[in-house]
């Protein structure tokens, strides 16, 4: 189905999650996404896995199947001058080009942004890394954990008398991709408005430091008022309500419980009796009174399934949520209504069910397609876009160009 | 010489973003040039800026009172507040009463002069206020809006109710996040789902606009914040899809490095995480750590058995940093090639040497909250430089730029407004959340 970015063509010269995911939203929402991989090895995320019963395979990474669906795969070796002679004549007729490698490897390959922008004048040129192209630490190395450290997230996540922790795996780099796909499409508009190409530095870092759940605010507010107002803290209880992650019969659930709800709550567990108990209405923000409450609720949770729990919350405006496995979130009657997950058979790794399209352009839905094979698209890309012979694309992969 | 245009000059967006998914969106958008007209009323309280007309005192003196200026809770704390003047940087505030008629005319003309509206709040709002996206492509079919409540707009969930913990846990990631062997309740609060979805808004908006300067029609659009989320572990799903397998909760542990995690430094509460990728690094950290020999013991020699043993190995680093200054470590096992990073204290993030070196911090004069250094935009723009950014607005601050210089409202119409509190620029003493 037609995307909103029918038409938009990007050259792809990235790797591992960030930028993968970024043009993943592209290429899911209908632009032409070539992606440029290093003959034999390709991408980093074929090497994450998982892969079908634990079997490392190059073509069955669950984390590059995931990333790169419906692009193009096209090998070349950027060592070679062939290689980055083919990469300027892909150049020419793109709209973006994004790279993500280590700051200075397009500088030493001969490919910087002067080369690239003279080869293609009217493309943007993004660049996304770690820390970013220049200042003292623009060479150190980081994978997600180590971001979620600088960007000053791990600092105020997880219990005061144990080390910080991160969020879940990878999940800063996604984060990361989204906002730079924004940026991709108003670097985009820009260069096509003013025709004439615009160049976007992205650090991740930067991203993390403004982005992640309230830590922006969180700097601010210490400059407000001298304090945090996000720390490493034990679970506080604000009132008599309760509040945060509780048992049930099968497994937990999340609570979040205002004073004003305690009728939502009454009705919800069918004692609809306690509602006007003076005893209860006159304690709803004393946080000591909370053992009374829970007296109440812990049987109630302990006779109900998270989702029969989270249903009648909030069937009366109380949000009790069930904390789901993955399992459980495939099965999910929600995500199945919504017609969320995908199946793709992709020709080694075989069909499976993929987590869908995170924005559904009602319009224009675009689709999600299977990620390519290694080099997938080289001949087709190098003869029909290229111009090149046959015979021509099978010398450049004797003399391993692509 | 006037400043070049930035990526969305000229674009006009009507915003009702709230919490933190929608100023995140909002701030991107602003960020980049967009005119944002966040859509406040002096009837309800906008929960970015507070949640009481009055703040409790309790409150004030809580870690929620740590983002009013000074903890200074007079009349007019909800203009002095540092998250809303973060994340609404550069944004206009207009107040309408949108339950009266005046102001729910007002607002479609708004409409009838945008390119967008984008909205967050509870899925029935919009239908109850009578804007939903029919009501509203009627009157300007070039309009795009984005609609982002937590569940989406339609499917059995769409009323739910519930805040961004609540979202993560049905999306399927607190499942998998927290400490190693613990149960849920020791899960941290810091959340992603927000950002996520913000973030989203932002491409999606943008791509909407490409398409709508091509085909000349707007659309709806819809994110489901749970679907973000869900989106972003994707890898855990085919875990479960290709093998069956239903991660845990991963704590610091990676699914194949080690040593890995945070390690104890020198002075109270400070950390420093460690991540070895291979052979080399490993060598390279045992060198630094003057245990040479740990990089040839069997228990640790090649990835598999290190990984196998990454209690013990981290055991051995965990008793070797504590010797250490945080950054100082930091800046001496990158420069061995071991990747280390320091975790950064908010506190102290305005002078982190890396940020200062790059300029990002930026100074940005509030008329009330007065001059702070302000996180930067996300991204450097070489040729339109997104900087210098205008202040967050006070409570109405635009209303006669917008409704006497875009809609050409008269002086006394304008009066007769404020007089019947359709518009103005303090909370009614009744306002409600």
């Amino acid at each position: 189905m037609t995307g909103p970015l029918e038409g938009v063509r990007v050259l792809d010269l990235t790797q591992g999650v960030t930028g993968p995911y970024a043009t993943k939203l592209f290429s899911d929402y209908g632009a032409e996404v070539t992606k440029i991989e290093r003959p034999g090895r390709g991408d980093a995320s074929r090497r994450l896995g998982p892969y079908p019963n634990d079997m490392p395979h190059i073509e069955t990474s669950g984390m590059f199947l995931h990333l790169n669906t419906g692009k193009l795969s096209v090998t070349l070796d950027l060592g070679t001058a062939t290689g980055r002679e083919l990469l300027l004549r892909l150049a020419a007729d793109a709209d973006i080009i994004v790279e993500s490698f280590r700051p200075g490897t397009l500088e030493r390959l001969g490919i910087g942004p002067d080369v690239l922008a003279e080869a293609s004048p009217a493309a943007a040129l993004v660049r996304i890394s770690s820390f970013g192209q220049e200042g003292p630490y623009r060479d150190f190395e980081a994978d997600d954990m180590l971001l979620y450290a600088s960007g000053g997230v791990m600092q105020v996540t997880g219990d005061p008398d144990r080390e910080p922790i991160k969020l879940g795996l990878y999940t800063p780099l996604f984060l990361a991709g989204v906002v730079s796909a924004g940026m991709m499409m108003g670097a985009m508009r820009s260069s096509m408005r003013d025709g004439e190409g615009e160049r976007v530095e992205i650090s991740i870092n930067e991203i993390l430091t403004a982005s992640m759940d309230r830590g922006g605010p969180n700097i601010m507010a210490y400059q407000y008022s001298g304090a945090l107002m996000i720390e490493r803290i034990k679970n506080v209880v604000y009132s008599g309500l309760p509040s945060g992650v509780y048992p049930c019969a099968d497994g937990y659930v999340q609570v979040a419980t205002q004073p004003a709800w305690f009728p939502r709550m009454c009705r919800a567990m069918g004692r609809e009796d306690l509602i006007e108990d003076e005893r209860f209405v006159a304690n709803v923000y004393n946080p000591d009174f909370l053992p009374e409450v829970e007296a109440i609720f812990y049987p109630w949770l302990l006779s109900h399934t998270k989702q029969e729990v989270m249903e009648l919350a909030q069937a009366e405006g109380w949000p009790v949520c069930a904390i789901n496995t993955v399992e459980d979130a495939y099965r999910d009657p929600a995500y199945r209504a919504r017609d969320f997950f995908r199946t793709i058979d992709h020709p080694v790794a075989g069909s499976y069910e993929y987590v869908g399209l995170p924005v559904r352009f009602k319009s224009t839905p675009g689709e999600m397609r299977c990620a390519p094979l290694l080099g997938e698209h080289t001949f087709e890309v190098l003869t029909e876009r290229l111009g090149h012979t046959p015979e021509e694309v099978a010398i450049l992969g004797q003399r391993g160009v692509i | 010489m006037a400043d070049p245009a930035k990526p969305l000059d000229g674009i006009r967006v009507l915003a009702q973003g709230i919490v933190w998914a929608g100023p995140f969106s909002t701030m991107i958008l602003a960020d980049l040039g967009a005119e944002v007209i966040e859509i406040e009323s002096i009837q309800h309280l906008n929960p970015t800026r507070t949640n009481f007309r009055h703040i409790p005192d309790a409150l004030l003196e809580g870690r929620a009172g740590a983002s009013y200026l000074n903890r200074d809770g007079s009349e007019g704390f909800w203009n002095r507040q540092a998250w809303f003047n973060y994340a609404k940087r550069g944004c206009k505030s207009v107040t309408l009463d949108l339950q009266s008629e005046r102001g729910h005319e007002l607002f479609l003309d708004l409409i009838r002069q945008s390119d967008a509206y984008i909205e967050n709040n509870a899925a029935d709002v919009v239908d109850n206020l009578g804007i939903g996206y029919e009501v509203l492509h009627e009157v300007n079919p070039e309009l795009i809006m984005v609609r982002f409540p937590g569940f989406g707009i339609e499917g059995p969930y769409s009323d739910f109710k519930g805040y961004g913990a609540n979202m993560e846990a049905v999306a399927g990631h607190t499942g998998i996040r927290g400490y190693e062997g613990s149960d849920p309740s020791d899960t941290p609060a810091s959340l992603h789902g927000d950002p996520t979805a913000g973030a989203q808004v932002a491409f999606a908006l943008q791509a909407a606009l490409f398409s709508r300067d091509r085909t000349g029609e707007g659309q709806l659009v819809e994110i489901s914040q749970v679907e973000s989320v869900a989106s972003h572990i994707g890898h855990a799903f085919m875990d479960y899809a290709m093998n069956g397998r239903v991660q845990g909760h991963w704590g610091n542990r990676h699914p194949s490095m080690a040593p890995y995690g945070a390690f104890p430094c020198a002075g109270e509460d400070r950390w420093i995480t460690i991540a070895i990728p291979s052979d080399e690094a490993f060598a390279a950290l045992c060198a630094e750590m003057g245990r040479p020999e740990l990089a040839g013991d069997e228990r640790f020699a090649d990835a598999a058995v290190r990984y196998r043993n990454t209690d013990a190995i981290n055991a051995e680093v965990a008793a070797w940093t504590p010797a250490f200054e945080d950054h100082d470590l930091m800046v001496r096992l990158q420069a061995a090639g071991v990747p280390a990073i320091a975790t950064v204290h908010h506190e102290e993030i305005t002078t982190n040497p890396h940020h200062v070196a790059r300029g990002y911090f930026e100074e940005i004069t509030h008329p009330e909250a007065g001059t702070h250094l302000y996180p930067g935009p996300m991204a450097r723009f070489e040729r339109t430089p997104l900087l210098p950014a205008r202040p967050a607005p006070t409570l109405g601050r635009h209303n006669e730029e917008i409704l006497r210089g875009v809609l050409g409202v008269s002086a006394e119409a304008y009066q007769q407004l404020l007089d019947d509190e359709v518009i103005g620029s303090v909370y009614l003493e009744d306002a409600t959340a």
